[in-house]
C-alpha cells in the first residue's frame, strides 16, 4: 500500500509530468566541422574556373563578376556538398568545414593535365586540328594546309597520313581542335589526380 | 466558443503531425536520411511527428527524388488523397533541380513543383536528418495553425 502511494506521488510531480510529456532533446545542431555549403573567404578569386571544372553536380557553382571582382557562387538546390571546389581552388577562395585545415596539414592538392585522344576510325586526316591549334601556330608559324610540320616541338602533326601526338603536356585545354574537327574524331579530356607532398602544379 | 475550439485544434495539431513519404525516383540516399530521423539519436516521435506512410491519414507529404515519368500522374493522385490541411516538403536536391540526374539522356522530369504545390524544400544530397526535422517542425505551424480561421 505504501509503495502504491509512493508511486502515485512520484508520478504526479510537476517536474516528472513535464519531462514525460514534453520534448526531451531540442533539434540537434550541425557541428562546425561538418561540410556545409562552401562559403567565401576574404581571398581574391582569380577567375581560373578550377572549381567549376571539378564540380560533379550540374549547375551547382558559377563564377560571376560583381563589379570588377570575380567570385564563385554556390546554388544550394544543386550543390551536393562534396567539397571538391574547396579542395581544388588554388587560392583558397572557398571554405567549408575543416577541409582547408586538413589539406594544408596533409599537403594534399589536385594536379591536372589534358589528354588528347584521336579516334582513328573517325579521323579523315584533314589536319584541321593541327592547323587550328593556337599553341601549334605559335611554335611553328609555317604550319598550314595539310597539318604536316618540320618542327618536333608542336603538340601534334600529321605524320605519314596519321595524326601523331608529340607533346600532350603543352595542351592548354582550349578545345579549338575539337570544334574544328569535322568528324568529332579528336577529344580533349581533363585529367585530375590527387597528389600529396607539395608537388602539385595547378 | 469558436476560438476555444480553434485553440484545442492548434494544440492537438502542434503535437500530432502525421507524415507520409513517397519516393518518386531517387537513389535511396534521402530515404535513408528520413529513416535516420526515426532512429533514437534524432527520435522524430518525441516532437509528435509520426510516420504512417498512408496518404489518407497524413498531414505532411515528404517527396523524395527526381520525378520519373511513371510517377507524374501517380504523385498527383497521392497528393489529392491527403485530407486538408496538408503540406508537401521536398527532401533533397532531386525534387528541386534533379541533382545529378538533371543531365542529357536521363528519364527524369524535375522539378516536383510542376506537379504538386511544395511548401518547403530541404536542399542537400542527401540533407542531414536535423535539416529534415527542422523543415517539418518549421513548416507545420505555418500551415496548420488557425487553419479554419484562415479559410475564406
Amino acid at each position: 500500500m505504501r509503495s502504491i502511494v509512493y508511486y502515485v506521488r512520484e508520478f504526479l510531480r510537476p517536474e516528472w509530468l513535464k519531462k514525460f510529456f514534453s520534448v526531451k532533446t531540442a533539434p540537434l545542431t550541425t557541428p562546425a566541422y561538418f561540410k556545409g555549403y562552401p562559403t567565401l573567404t576574404d581571398k581574391e578569386c582569380t577567375h581560373c574556373l578550377t572549381c567549376m571544372m571539378i564540380c560533379p553536380a550540374p549547375g551547382a557553382i558559377a563564377v560571376l563578376r560583381h563589379k570588377e571582382q570575380w567570385a564563385p557562387e554556390i546554388y544550394p538546390g544543386h550543390c551536393i556538398r562534396c567539397g571538391l571546389c574547396v579542395e581544388a581552388c588554388p587560392e583558397g577562395v572557398l571554405t567549408s568545414g575543416r577541409i582547408l585545415d586538413v589539406t594544408s596539414r596533409d599537403k594534399t592538392a589536385f594536379s591536372s593535365w589534358y589528354r588528347l585522344e584521336v579516334d582513328d576510325n573517325l579521323c579523315m586526316r584533314c589536319g584541321n586540328c593541327c592547323v587550328s591549334c593556337p599553341v601549334n601556330r605559335e611554335i611553328d608559324p609555317q604550319l598550314a594546309g595539310t597539318g604536316t610540320s618540320a618542327s618536333d616541338e608542336v603538340i601534334m602533326r600529321i605524320e605519314g597520313g596519321r595524326v601523331t601526338i608529340l607533346h600532350e603536356e603543352k595542351c592548354t585545354g582550349c578545345k579549338t581542335c575539337e570544334t574544328n574537327c569535322p568528324n568529332r574524331a579528336i577529344r580533349v579530356a581533363r585529367m585530375v589526380e590527387g597528389v600529396q607532398g607539395g608537388e602539385a602544379e595547378a | 466558443m469558436r476560438n476555444i475550439l480553434q485553440e484545442i485544434k492548434n494544440f492537438v495539431r502542434s503535437r500530432s503531425i502525421h507524415v507520409s513519404y513517397v519516393d518518386v525516383g531517387s537513389c535511396n540516399g534521402c530515404d535513408i536520411e528520413v529513416l535516420a530521423c526515426l532512429a533514437p539519436r534524432y527520435d522524430i516521435e518525441q516532437y509528435g511527428i509520426y510516420v504512417h506512410n498512408n496518404p489518407r491519414e497524413a498531414d505532411v507529404l515528404l517527396v523524395i527524388g527526381s520525378v520519373t515519368p511513371q510517377w507524374v500522374d501517380k504523385l498527383r493522385e497521392i497528393w489529392d488523397k491527403i485530407p486538408e490541411p496538408k503540406a508537401a516538403v521536398a527532401i533533397g536536391n532531386c525534387p528541386i533541380s534533379g541533382c545529378v540526374y538533371a543531365r542529357r539522356g536521363t528519364l527524369t522530369t524535375p522539378p516536383v513543383e510542376n506537379y504538386i504545390p511544395i511548401a518547403a524544400s530541404v536542399p542537400g544530397c542527401p540533407p542531414r536528418p536535423t535539416e529534415i526535422l527542422n523543415a517539418i517542425l518549421s513548416v507545420a505551424p505555418i500551415i496548420f495553425k488557425d487553419y479554419e480561421e484562415k479559410q475564406p
